[in-house]
């Protein structure tokens, strides 16, 4: 029995290390979940995807007249362009800071994302959950109205955002947004349909993936608060080495976060918009190690 | 007797089989670098946690590398290489199993250049490769690899995009250096 026991240990201690290769094995066992999104924007909202430390994310965002124009009109393209450049520079894996000017009364937006969670391949964390706070202010030329002009803090808007979101499946991801907008002065000379200061809303964003690289995208977001339309968009993302381009139909012309809960929407249908976005991420400061 | 098995059981689990024979190096943190030339755009990958083996007595190559630590400097482009080029999730290693031809003896200090053969596998496809590189016998308890080889995509069934922005090269040269020690 002893001796058995002898020759098996033996054994073992001469074949195990010596005859075999090295064992499989990964560099971190539990890995986080990627690409819940294809980008940091889907559609309009902002989402849980996260840059890495030092990456410089670009997005050039437009929407367009509505539908309802026809040919004539080329669908809203002649018309009605509202434009964001929107910049934000990761300072950690986890945080990240973003500038946005929206042609749309010329609203210059300052805005922060920070990754609370990371969903992770073995659901030890099931979601991913990020926040977002933004501070706007509107700087159009209101001088025509003379002493009635609004102050710069009468200009300013606050947008606060918290994201969920999961990948359920390698096909499709959801992310729910509770958010809120809030306008100093809701002043009916801004470009917004709303009069109220406070503006709830929870959007829902979906994204099912039908190829390698292509997604089709949807956009709910029912206002809780006021009796503005709920923004409804439908598009697709396609990734093109580097590049995320999202097109989409939707109900509003905003790409502002506060502009979009208080500025109103169309009838989805003849009113919705053409949208597109570019989506590009830069390195930063970052020998790429090229010879 | 019972104190003499005690003693051979000691002396077989402590002493293993690598020290007796003293021919096997190890490493975990070799590097591997690719690099993709396109027309347009240049960019290297690269991971500093290669895992390998070289059995001087057996004649015996072995190498992985996890290709989830493959970065490239934008974490995007990362995320977007691990998803749609070369499914990681399937697929995690990149890994080479083969034999030195015509395996040299080398003192310390010694350098030669020399031809692997084996089998190189990436994104579930393996192919027979032949590999130039070269061994250095730094000391008698480390031996430095270096290799230089192409892969073609294709060859290991992973698309190209066809409307690119930054020009994937189909072509790409992988660099391997690794110091191994006993």
């Amino acid at each position: 029995m002893k001796f058995k026991t002898l020759a098996l240990l033996m054994g073992l201690s001469f074949s195990l290390p010596a005859f075999a290769q090295l064992e499989r094995k990964l560099a971190t066992e539990n890995q986080e979940v990627e690409l819940i999104f294809h980008a940091p924007r889907h559609i309009n909202l902002l989402t849980v995807e996260p840059l890495v430390k030092k990456d410089l994310h670009f997005a050039i965002m437009h929407t367009f007249g509505t539908l309802d124009g026809g040919i004539q009109e080329l669908w809203g393209l002649d018309n009605g362009a509202n434009i964001q450049f929107s910049f934000e520079y990761a300072f950690s894996d986890k945080f990240s800071l973003g500038a946005a000017r929206q042609s749309r009364d010329k609203v210059y937006n300052l805005y922060g994302r920070y990754h609370l969670l990371k969903q992770t391949q073995n659901n030890s964390m099931p979601i991913s959950l990020s926040v977002m706070g933004g501070a706007g202010v509107n700087s159009s030329n209101y001088d025509f109205l003379q002493n009635d002009a609004p102050t710069f803090g009468e200009r300013t808007s606050y947008a606060f955002q918290v994201m969920g979101a999961r990948k359920f499946s390698d096909k499709l991801s959801v992310q729910v947004t509770p958010m809120m907008a809030y306008f100093v002065d809701p002043n009916p000379i801004f470009f917004i349909e709303g009069d109220q200061n406070l503006y709830l809303a929870l959007g829902f964003s979906g994204k099912y993936k039908v190829t390698g690289r292509s997604s089709l995208t949807l956009q709910w977001i029912p206002n809780l608060n006021s009796d503005l339309r709920n923004n409804l968009g439908v598009g697709i993302d396609i990734e093109a080495g580097g590049h995320v381009f999202q097109m989409y139909f939707v109900t509003s012309q905003f790409l502002n976060e506060q502009y979009l809960l208080a500025g109103g929407n169309g009838t989805p249908g003849d009113e919705f918009r053409i949208g597109f976005n570019v989506n590009r991420i830069f390195a930063t400061g970052r020998k790429k190690g090229l010879k | 007797m019972k104190g003499f098995l005690i003693f051979t059981l000691v002396f077989f689990l402590l002493i293993k089989p690598d020290e007796i024979k003293a021919q096997v190096f190890k490493t975990e943190t070799g590097t591997v670098e690719f690099l993709s030339k396109a027309s347009l755009n240049e960019f290297t990958g690269e991971s500093s946690s290669l895992n390998g083996l070289v059995d001087l007595e057996k004649n015996l190559l072995d190498f992985f590398v996890d290709l989830n630590t493959v970065k490239t400097g934008i974490g995007l482009r990362d995320r977007h290489m691990r998803e749609n080029y070369l499914e990681t999730k399937k697929y995690p290693f990149a890994e080479f199993t083969g034999k030195i031809e015509s395996l040299p003896v080398l003192t310390k200090g010694q350098s030669r250049d020399v031809t692997a053969k084996g089998k190189f596998k990436i994104h579930g496809v393996e192919r027979e490769i032949t590999v130039p590189g070269k061994l250095t016998m730094v000391s008698d308890n480390e031996l430095k690899l270096e290799a230089q080889f192409k892969v073609l995509l294709s060859d290991y069934k992973i698309d190209i995009p066809t409307v690119v922005f930054y020009e994937l090269s189909e072509e790409q040269v992988v660099t391997i250096q690794a110091t191994l020690r006993k």
